[in-house]
């Protein structure tokens, strides 16, 4: 029964170990309680109580509906220069986003930020700044700094680029292999050496990877930039609206979704052919 | 024949109060090929990566030709590295770079900071790392990545990375433990010849003692940081090998 007798030994783990399951559970109950509630609490405050419900019946619905299925073609036309602004405006953000996305990630990756604690928290600052701030707001600071015009919205997708792109990056490097750093160190290579060829071979992959993927949100957000006056077809869209004309309004969007398809197919090609 | 290397009363730890090697004293010899034995942690890395500084010494003295390189700043020690080719278990190639830029990594000691960026070598650098390609068996996967290449190959490229140093000294860190047995003795025996036909000593660990005993012209024993045996491969016996590990005698 020596066996037996061993077994016995581990009974104090087995009970604080089980003990802590049972209270883990509870816990995960009570979490679930919470939310539910928390979630019927904010339904009922925002949607249930601040809805003109006396407006919506089934003919209103109906009708906002018919209204969009005429597809105003005549405006197609005056859409082609906007559409193609408002790609080339993706486009340009996403190159000022890249470029400035890779000083931010020098800054933001712990083992290579080049003063330590102090530039490491600013470049983890930059990164959440860019990202926190709504590309609208971005633009409608832009629009104010440089005027109207896509300039403006380059300008915000660019600075709003900068944090996902140099974010993932950083996080790359922090993982990188540290074998080739190490070799390079030993063949007598400068800091900036190690840099180029112990690290950025290595991140490359996931620059690019994040790049494409900017690129391809990038459109969707360029088509929303003329909304605040930074051009591209969010332009267009906004006139449609302010003249009611639900066609105008269906074909702008209509024009809108076929170019973000057009930027999933690129961009699903773009990185199988990298990658 | 005078000595390359020469480390006195060398000591590292990692963690304060925790002494990984307690003062270590070899010497290195121009014509040596010198194995350090010893078990896991008994700090073979350690003491291999201190001289060139991978690893920073808490003590001690390293000479290389007469130099203390402990007393050196970053720069000045970095221009030393140039003269000591390391060669890794894990070979720490760059697996996205061609076999012939792998090489070439071994000139950036030399290389100014523009004309790495563009990996613009010099043609002299370019010619001379074809011919150690050939050397080590190569010359037919040149242009292939890296990442392609079976162990033993990117071993070779390894090597060659070391050699384009012209080195006066070669670091070697478990050369075979990521390779079978078969590939791993062809390591061993290139990492001879070349020794030979360039004229540099070496200082290599090796945990398989029979490697050791086979290839070297000279055995250091390390157990626990510190040094317990230092001598030709023939005096080594059980006895010697039973203190080195700490086993009891059969
Ligand atoms: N970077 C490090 N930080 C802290 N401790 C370390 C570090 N590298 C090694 N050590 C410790 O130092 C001791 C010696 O390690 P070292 O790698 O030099 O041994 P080794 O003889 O090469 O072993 P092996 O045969 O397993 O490669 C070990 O106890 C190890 O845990
Ligand atoms: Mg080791």
């Amino acid at each position: 029964m020596a066996a037996l007798a061993d077994l016995s030994r581990y009974d104090r783990h087995v009970e604080r170990i089980a003990v802590w399951r049972n209270r883990s559970r509870r816990m995960r109950y009570a979490t679930y309680f919470i939310i539910t509630v928390l979630i019927a609490w904010s339904i009922e405050a925002i949607v249930v109580g601040d809805t003109d419900w006396s407006r919506i019946s089934w003919a209103s619905m109906l009708k906002s509906a018919s209204q969009f299925m005429s597809v105003d073609l005549s405006i197609v036309g005056s859409l082609m220069e906007p559409a193609l602004e408002t790609a080339l405006m993706a486009t340009l953000g996403t190159l000022v986003g890249l470029v400035l996305a890779v000083p931010v990630a020098w800054l933001g990756a712990m083992n290579i930020s080049p003063l330590g604690r102090a530039t490491y928290t600013l470049g983890r600052g930059l990164m959440t700044l860019s990202r926190s701030v709504h590309e609208v707001v971005w633009a409608l600071i832009f629009v104010a700094a440089v005027g109207l015009g896509a300039l403006a919205g380059v300008l915000a997708m660019g600075i709003r680029s900068i944090g996902f792109i140099s974010k993932t990056v950083a996080e790359a490097i922090e993982d990188v292999n540290p074998g080739p750093v190490e070799a390079m160190r030993a063949v007598g290579a400068s800091r900036f050496q190690i840099l180029l060829f112990g690290i950025v071979p290595q991140v490359v992959p996931v620059f690019i990877g994040n790049v494409i993927f900017e690129w391809d949100v990038n459109i969707r957000r360029s088509t929303i930039m003329g909304l605040v006056g930074a051009g591209g077809l969010g332009l267009a869209l906004h006139r449609q609206m302010a003249a009611y004309n639900y066609g105008g309004i269906a074909t702008v969007l209509l024009v809108i979704l076929l170019l973000i398809v057009a930027g999933e197919i690129i961009s699903y090609y773009a990185r199988r052919a990298v990658i | 024949m005078p000595a390359i290397l020469e480390v006195q009363d060398l000591r590292v730890s990692y963690t304060a109060g925790r002494e990984v090697l307690k003062g270590i004293n070899f010497t290195v010899d121009a014509d040596d090929f010198l194995a350090i034995i010893g078990p896991s942690g008994s700090g073979k890395s350690t003491l291999i990566r201190c001289v060139n500084r991978l690893v920073e010494p808490s003590g001690g003295q390293i000479l290389f030709e007469g130099r203390d390189l402990l007393k050196l700043g970053e720069s000045k020690m970095r221009a030393e590295r140039r003269n000591i080719g390391m060669i890794f278990q894990e070979f720490n190639l760059i697996e996205r770079l061609s076999v012939i830029d792998n090489v070439l990594t071994g000139r950036l000691g030399y290389t100014g900071t523009w004309r790495s960026l563009f990996r613009a070598f010099s043609k002299d650098d370019i010619r001379n790392a074809v011919r150690l390609l050939d050397r080590v068996g190569l010359i037919e996967h040149l242009d292939k990545r890296a990442d392609q290449l079976s162990g033993g190959q990117r071993q070779r490229v390894g090597i060659a990375r070391a050699l384009i140093q012209n080195p006066k000294m070669l670091l070697v860190d478990e050369p075979t433990s990521s390779l079978d047995p078969k590939i791993a003795r062809e390591v061993m025996t290139l990492i001879r010849e070349i020794a030979r036909e360039f004229n540099v000593p070496v200082l290599c660990n090796i945990h398989d003692v029979d490697l050791a005993l086979e290839f070297c012209s000279r055995v250091i024993g390390l157990q626990e940081g510190t040094k317990r045996f230092d001598g030709p491969p023939s005096e080594i016996d059980k006895h010697v090998l039973a203190d080195i590990y700490s086993m009891e005698v059969l």
